[in-house]
């Protein structure tokens, strides 16, 4: 039997070898999609088999017999002892996002191969290992916060850079997807009419949920499903109608403030009637998506067309500026490793846990399952023409805004594509235009339309598939605006209750109007200020938001570090020790170059100046004037953002150097803020 | 063999959404002698608890 095992194993072994030594040896022919796949698939089976066992036996020394706080203070609502697999579902719906289908996409720019290797060895050994390791703290401290464990660990000063590092990090990741389903639905009736569709279906279900058959959320989400559906089907008819498509079609400010107002409207209504029913709808179409994208890769086995390598690794590319280092691991930080999973990893999850071992399978395992959402997204941009790639995520700003011009500019790049392509493909997806369609979501749809298309035999159905696509991205990005929105809301009335208790009171409803447009202003600021980008808002607002999501991965990895030196653990520190040095140098090099970088394509600075210029030479027409002093502006505002999320991730690094200074050496005594041990009496 | 697939599938997103929780919240406060709310009370209750923290990631 053992014997069998270990064959079974060096099979996984050799087959990841081959993929990898396929994908190696290609030289300008495509390569199938499914080597790609392969490759992953088998050293993520084999990370999970051995590395996440080491860690889990060596360095946490996990323990059965030990009562998780699931069974010390079960109280039937905040903490149940759970099946793992209930467990893992709940894990893994709350840290699947929109992050490893977007960043993949856009550092496609760079080819396929940086972005792959990054989101699989990224994953195995720092994501994986920073979900698991960070549950497995919280749990062994009754479910505490990251914020409280920065504090309770290493100091009240990490503590609080915690919680501002959390708010920051909330008000960059509304504004940047909001900017991402704003580009995805500008000028698209089919698409906004089926996303304006979710919210009269979400309300129905709400009230459905509340009053008629509380709880039935399957029965609600299949009926959910159907009627969003038809709406997909339905938008079909709405762009063909000169009339009804008059409605649903808008550029982006106007996209904009409808996303602001509807971010604030599902903040300020009772959660049951809007923000829940969606989450619900999103959820499962989401799960669906997903695994359906999974079989279709399989069984459609793409080529990939994009090469491994392109020319802008060089920091030209024109989706964002920047080279490989470091900003291909800032753009790809969900589905590599992600910071925000240590709030979910430290939220609800550790308070489900029956048993200590199932900490691996929901925290290494869930995390190993995002990041091969991000290899699949990868492989989804990977099987569109490289022109057509360019031509679909480049702003108007760097390849012109006609048709004819754009292409050109591509093709002068050697990716070779011409208007008229992109005009078949637009009419073949029922889009007015691909060009200049920037934020990934629209190559993504058509990157899965081509799957799906091509699985089940159906390419007449590509406009279907397209705007299926696009409502899968934008229903479950709107769920993370709106659900994000809601949140920050509570974490600043928990902040100015400090200062006027009415404030702070969540019933309150002046209270809760104004907090809610509060946090609604601040990311609805730098949504707008994406979408007044000539460069695309992209460019600028994604590096912001990587950064912010490397700074918590690198909170939660001090955190872990110091805790795994307090347990004695010194010599296994290099488990979180190394993937946080990475993350240290990446954070700080994209920050160093973002704003001090002389090209002002890369530096905010150096655009405000060449901005500048232009404004004291004359050179910009009067009407253009304040828009063009409101860039200037907004460059400065990013420095100064940029700026404080490195100063965050050197706040937090030196306490924490500081503390395993004086735990190493001697100079003081740790304490270690464990739950104490209690006996199980849960059957293993 | 899929009939029973389909069913173990069901039960699961059953479990996974929630749809159970009512009845085990019953069960417990059975336990303590206490009055339990109505379905409606603890729908609204479980959701309000659930969007006031961090519940979905990037």
């Amino acid at each position: 039997m053992q014997w069998a095992k270990k064959l079974v194993w060096a099979a996984v072994a050799i087959l990841g070898a081959l993929a990898l030594g396929m994908i190696a040896a290609a030289r300008g022919e495509p390569l199938n999609a499914v080597w790609l796949v392969a490759a992953a698939a088998c050293i993520y089976a084999l990370g999970y088999r051995f590395y996440s066992r080491w860690i889990a036996y060596r360095v946490l020394e996990l323990n059965d017999r030990r009562a998780t706080p699931a069974e010390r203070l079960d109280d039937g609502r905040d903490f149940v002892p759970t099946n793992k697999w209930v467990v893992f579902g709940h894990h893994f719906a709350a840290i699947a996002g929109p992050g490893p289908l977007v960043g993949p996409i856009l550092a496609a720019q760079f080819g396929y191969l940086p972005g792959t290797l990054w989101i699989v060895l990224g994953g195995v050994l720092g994501g994986c290992v920073q979900d698991f390791v960070t549950l497995f703290c919280s749990m062994r401290r009754n479910g505490k916060s990251l914020g409280q464990m920065a504090k309770d660990e290493i100091s009240p000063l990490g503590g609080w850079t915690a919680l501002f590092a959390v708010l920051a990090i909330m008000i960059i990741l509304i504004a940047v997807v909001g900017l991402v389903v704003v580009n995805a639905l500008k000028s698209s009736p089919w698409g906004l009419f089926t996303i304006a569709a979710t919210i009269p279906i979400a309300l129905l279900l709400g009230i459905y949920l509340r009053y008629l058959r509380p709880s039935r959320v399957m029965e609600a989400s299949l009926a959910g499903f159907a009627l969003v559906m038809a709406a997909v089907i339905g938008g079909k008819y709405v762009a063909e109608s000169a009339w009804l498509a008059r409605y649903f079609t808008y550029g982006g400010v106007a996209l904009a403030w409808m996303i602001i107002l509807y971010g604030f409207a599902a903040s300020v209504l009772p959660v049951w009637l809007l923000l829940a029913p969606r989450d619900y709808l999103s959820t499962f179409i989401k799960l669906g998506t997903i695994l359906a994208l999974a079989l279709g890769i399989l069984a459609a086995h793409p080529p990939m067309l994009l090469p491994p390598l392109t020319r802008f690794t060089d920091g030209t590319g024109p989706i964002f500026a920047g080279k490989v280092f470091p900003f291909c691991f800032i753009t790809i930080a969900c589905g590599a490793v992600s910071g925000f999973h240590a709030l979910i990893a430290s939220g609800t999850t550790p308070k489900l846990i029956s048993k200590e071992s199932q900490a691996r399978m929901i925290g290494y395992g869930g995390m190993m399952m995002e990041s091969f959402v991000g290899v699949m997204a990868m492989v989804a941009a990977t099987v569109l023409q490289p022109g057509v790639y360019f031509a679909m995520n480049s702003p108007a700003g760097i390849v012109g805004a006609m048709p004819a011009q754009a292409a050109a500019t591509i093709s002068g790049w050697g990716f070779p594509v011409t208007a008229r392509d992109m005009s078949e493909l637009a009419s073949r997806v029922g889009e007015i235009t691909l060009f200049n369609r920037t934020g990934g979501a629209p190559s993504l749809a058509v990157g899965m339309a081509h799957i799906f298309g091509g699985t089940l035999g159906m390419r007449g159905l590509e406009a279907i598939w397209y705007h299926f696509a696009i409502m899968f991205e934008a229903l479950f990005i709107l769920t993370v605006l709106d659900a994000g929105t809601r949140v920050g809301r509570f974490m600043l009335q928990d902040l100015l209750g400090h200062f006027s208790r009415p404030l702070g009171r969540t019933g309150w409803y002046p209270g809760v109007v104004a907090t809610s447009a509060v946090v609604c202003a601040a990311w609805g600021y730098f949504l707008l200020q994406g979408v007044a980008d000539p460069l695309g808002g992209i460019n600028s607002l994604w590096p912001l938001f990587g950064i912010a999501n490397q700074l918590l991965a690198a909170i939660a990895l001090c955190v872990a570090t110091t805790i795994l030196i307090k347990m004695g653990k010194q010599r296994y520190a290099w488990v979180t020790l190394a993937p946080l040095g990475w993350l240290v140098a990446v954070t700080m090099t994209a920050s160093w170059q973002k704003i001090a970088s002389a090209d002002p394509r890369l530096g905010f600075l150096a655009h405000a100046r060449l901005l500048s210029g232009q404004l004291a030479a004359g050179a910009v027409p009067a009407s253009g004037v304040a828009a063009t002093q409101r860039l200037v502006f907004n460059d400065r505002l990013d420095t100064a953002v940029t700026a404080v999320f490195a100063a965050f991730v050197v706040v937090i690094l030196v306490e924490s150097a500081r503390h395993w200074w004086l735990y190493s050496f001697g100079r003081s005594q740790p304490v270690l803020n464990e739950a104490p041990m209690e006996l199980s009496r849960l059957p293993g | 063999m899929l009939p029973k697939l389909v069913r173990a599938v069901w039960r699961y997103l059953r479990e996974v959404s929630g749809e159970n929780d009512y009845a085990r919240y019953c069960r417990g406060i059975r336990q303590q002698g206490t009055r339990p709310m109505t379905p409606q009370q603890f729908y609204v209750s479980e959701l309000q608890r659930k969007y006031s923290r961090i519940s979905r990631c990037c």
